[in-house]
Order: C-alpha cells, then structure tokens, then sequence
C-alpha cells in the first residue's frame, strides 16, 4: 500500500508540475505580448476575453488543429525528435526550483548544479532543429546558438559560483535558508553575480538582444523555421519555461527565494519571478540586437573577466 | 539522510531495491546500445548525437553507484560542453553532414583483432576480481564538502597535474591558431 500511495503522490506531483508549466507559458506569452504592445504603444490583444486574456487559449487550439507539415528533405528522426529534447531538460529543471517552504518536488543535495546540467542539454533539441530541417537558415540558427551557448556558460557558472561561496551548499532550500540574514543581491559582489547571471542567462535562452540564432530579420525564424503546429507550440513553452526557470534561479539564488514579509511563501517567489521575467521583457523590447562578433567579444572579454574578477574578490570577502 | 536522487525513491517508501533492478537493465542496454549506433551510424551528425545519449546513460549509471556529482558534472561537462563543441564543428564543416561516411578502411582486420584482445582481457579482469569493496562497505554517499576537501588535501597532486595538462593544452592550441593566421597575413 505505501507503494501504491507514493505512487499517486508521485503522479499528482508531476501532474501539477505539468499543469502549472503549461498555464505559466501561456500566461507569459499573453503577458509578452501586452508588454511588447504597451512598450510600441500599441494595445495588443484585445478580442478573446478581458484584454485578450483568452488568447493564449485560442492559439493553443489553432496550433494543435494546424496541419503538421513535414519539408521534403528533412532528417525524419531527427526533425520529428527535436522538439521533445527541447522539451524535457526544460519540465525536468522545475524537480529542484523552490517554490515555497515546503513547496518543491525535491530538495536535491546538488539543487542548483542539476537544474544547470539538465537545462545545458536542451541544446541539442536546437542542434537537431537547425540541422535535421535541412535549410541553410535553420543551420546557421543552430550554428550560431552552439557558440552562443557555450560562451555564455562560463560567467553563468561562475557568478553562480560566487553565490555559492556565500551559501556554502548547492541545495536551493539551503540557498534560500542562508539568505535569512538579508537577500544575497545587497552583498556587493554578488551584486555584480547578479547583473552577470541575468546577462548571461538571457543569452543562454536565445532572448534579445542575444537572439541571434533566430533573428528574425536574418534568418527567417532560426531553427526552428519550417516546423508549424503543435511542434512550433512545444519549442514556444520550451522558450517560455526556460524563461521561467532561469528567473527562478535567480530569484532564488539572488532575491531571497520565497523569504518575505505577510505574504505566504509562494507568493513571494512568483512575485519576485515574474518581475524579473517582466525585466527580461523590457529589455528585448527596448534594446536592438548585437552583432555575432560582438556577442562573442562581450561574453569573452567583458562578461568572463568580470566574473573571475569578482569570484576572487568574493572569495577574499569570505576569508577576511 | 540520503538526499541523492535515486535515494529519494527509497524515501518516499518504494522499495528501492526493486527500482534499481527494474531500471538498471533497461538504462544499461540502452547505453550500450546508442554507444554502438555511435559507432553504426553512417552520419557523424547522429553520431555525435548518440555521443551524447551515451554519455547521459553512464551518467544515469553513476547515478546507481550513488556518485551524484560525477553524473551532474557528466552531464554538465561531456555532454552540454564538449558533445556540443564536437557538434559546432560538424555545423562548421562543409560537405562533412551530406555524405555518407565510409565505415571501414584497410586497417579493419587489424583493429578487429586488437578489439577481440582488449575484450578478452576486460572479461579476464572482471571475471577474476572479487569486487568485495562494494558489498562489504556499502557505497557512501560523499558530500560534495567533502569531495572538494579530499580534492584540496590527500589528492591535490593529481589535481594539480591535471590542470597543469589542461594549460599546456591551451597554450598548445592558442599556438597553433596563431601560426596560423601569421602565414595568412
């Protein structure tokens, strides 16, 4: 019978987690687009529902009734695959994000570098969809997103690792126990972690002004240009959960997690989330997009060094 | 209490025991089996594909040995950094993603026999070793404080060595780069 019961738990907890991925991705388009509009002075949507809250859903319905094309010439296994490794590392992050108190899936030893080695493989679901389309496009997006990524690794690492010089365990739980005293943002060299993590982790979800490998105005749509329907849809949650978690991440490693006065935990940490999704937002609908060569220069030459700079000073602070 | 991932399960009240049997087999056929399709495929895009489903399922088999840490580092070195390297370079290398590339050369029977031989002295080795260690002890699960201890104390020399290649490394391939680009200007 405990098995039996552990099971159901187990079952109901993946199903929340699934239920909240899909309504928090619909809900950040939604909210994307009213940004972008607001931002244009424009309105957005409008129609579907109280200022076109309602639309996400409409979307959803016409992309699953879309018909599912398939270009001639592509690499059936690895085009039909991409999706899914997309996908997965990005619902298999959200096992370790600490929601509240008691509120995650699981509070595992080596929390945040799982979250980063899962979140580092759905790369390949980009790899496989810029080379399995079979398109020049699709191939310079996956291109230009390996490089990308593997640039933009090394100051993610290391401004996370300057947290966890602070923190002193790699358990998200433990992370955001250590942040009791006051957020880990107001320490001035995990001030500047903080403005390094958030760079970096926009480039490491393809958001402008990193979104090169699918820049619109020169490459159609990047890699993921010849697929429609519903695969389109699993490559936009992708995009948006990854948006979730990374904001996640730093929320948690940076702003106190779910710490705050009055309000349950929960609240605090969705608060906190979804203002710095809000943030990543308003950045891509108010800078221009950098050049390849410039990308890579900042993320080499400025990004690194700072990193370094700032994890030996932080090192210092801790033994003085 | 035991907070790695597999050991979660046994927490919660399944019987881990039995986990590990039903998954073991099935996580290790399929290592094996996409570790041949690396070899198999005619394609070094798939190749580089399988490569890096291969090194996920030794990662999942570090998981079973309670080794978390080497599995997430597995996972966040070979597979999310050096298979995606490999894969920038195939992106980057023209006319190499069409063509089929030839399976064998001259050298196959060769490489057969040195294979059959290499085979032959792994069965020997686990057939004639005892592997008591792990039945008598019981795995531990290292804390990740203590592992970087160990590493800055009883095996620093090693440690050190191992960077030391990794420079030489570097410079050797900033070297490199360099003659090169002296003869193009």
């Amino acid at each position: 019978m405990v098995t039996l019961s552990s099971l159901i738990v187990m079952v109901l907890v993946v199903s929340a987690v699934l239920g909240f991925i899909s309504a928090s991705a619909m809900f950040l388009i939604w909210w994307e687009r009213k940004v972008s509009a607001h931002i244009q002075t424009r309105f957005g949507p409008m129609r579907v529902g109280w200022h076109g809250v309602l639309q996400p859903i409409a979307d959803a319905i016409k992309l699953l009734c879309k018909e599912d094309i398939v270009p001639v010439g592509v690499d059936k296994w690895v085009w039909w695959l991409a999706p899914f490794f997309v996908t997965v590392p990005a619902v298999m992050a959200f096992v370790a994000i600490p929601f509240g108190k008691n509120l995650i899936v699981q509070d595992l030893n080596l929390g945040i570098l799982y979250i980063i080695a899962i979140t580092s493989t759905g790369i390949f679901g980009i790899f496989m969809a810029g080379w399995g389309s079979n398109n020049k496009y699709s191939l310079l997006g996956g291109m230009r997103s390996a490089a990308q990524i593997i640039s933009y690794e090394i100051p993610l690492l290391i401004s996370i690792i300057t947290v966890l010089l602070f923190s002193g365990s790699l358990s998200m739980q433990k992370i955001v126990t250590a942040q009791a005293k006051y957020w880990f943002i107001l320490n001035p060299s995990l001030f500047v972690a903080f403005f390094v993590y958030i760079i970096s982790a926009t480039a490491e979800v393809n958001r402008a002004p990193f979104d090169l490998p699918e820049a619109e105005s020169e490459l159609v749509a990047g890699f993921h240009t010849e697929y429609s329907g519903m695969k389109f849809a699993m490559f936009f949650i992708a995009e948006y959960t990854n948006m979730f978690t990374i904001s996640a991440i730093a929320a948690t490693l940076f702003l106190g997690g779910w710490r705050g006065p009055l309000l349950p935990g929960p609240v605090w940490f969705l608060i906190k989330t979804y203002t710095i999704i809000f943030v990543l937002m308003w950045v891509r609908w108010t800078f221009p997009r950098v050049r390849v060569d410039q990308l890579m220069g900042f993320a080499w030459k400025v990004l690194t060094p700072i990193s370094l700079v700032n994890l030996i000073i932080a090192g210092w602070f801790i033994l003085k | 209490m035991q907070s790695g991932l597999i050991q979660q399960l046994g927490n919660l009240g399944l019987p881990q025991q039995d986990i590990i049997i039903a998954t073991f087999y099935l996580v290790a056929g399929l290592t094996v089996f996409f570790a041949l399709r690396v070899v198999i495929s005619k394609n070094i895009f798939h190749s580089a594909i399988f490569l890096a489903m291969t090194l996920i399922g030794i990662a999942c088999v570090y998981l079973y040995l309670n080794a978390e840490f080497l599995a997430v580092a597995q996972v966040l070195i070979y597979v999310g950094a050096i298979v995606t390297l490999f894969i920038f370079v195939i992106m980057l290398t023209a006319n190499i993603q069409d063509r089929a590339i030839r399976q064998t050369n001259e050298q196959v029977f060769i490489s057969a026999v040195s294979a059959a031989v290499f085979l032959f002295i792994l069965i020997k080795v686990i057939k004639n070793n005892h592997w008591q260690l792990a039945a008598n002890k019981g795995t531990q699960n290292l804390g990740i404080a203590q592992l970087g201890r160990s590493l800055m104390t009883t095996y620093v020399l090693p440690f050190e060595i191992i960077s030391l290649i990794l420079i030489a490394v570097l410079v050797g391939a900033i070297v490199i780069a360099k003659s090169d680009k002296n003869d193009t200007t």
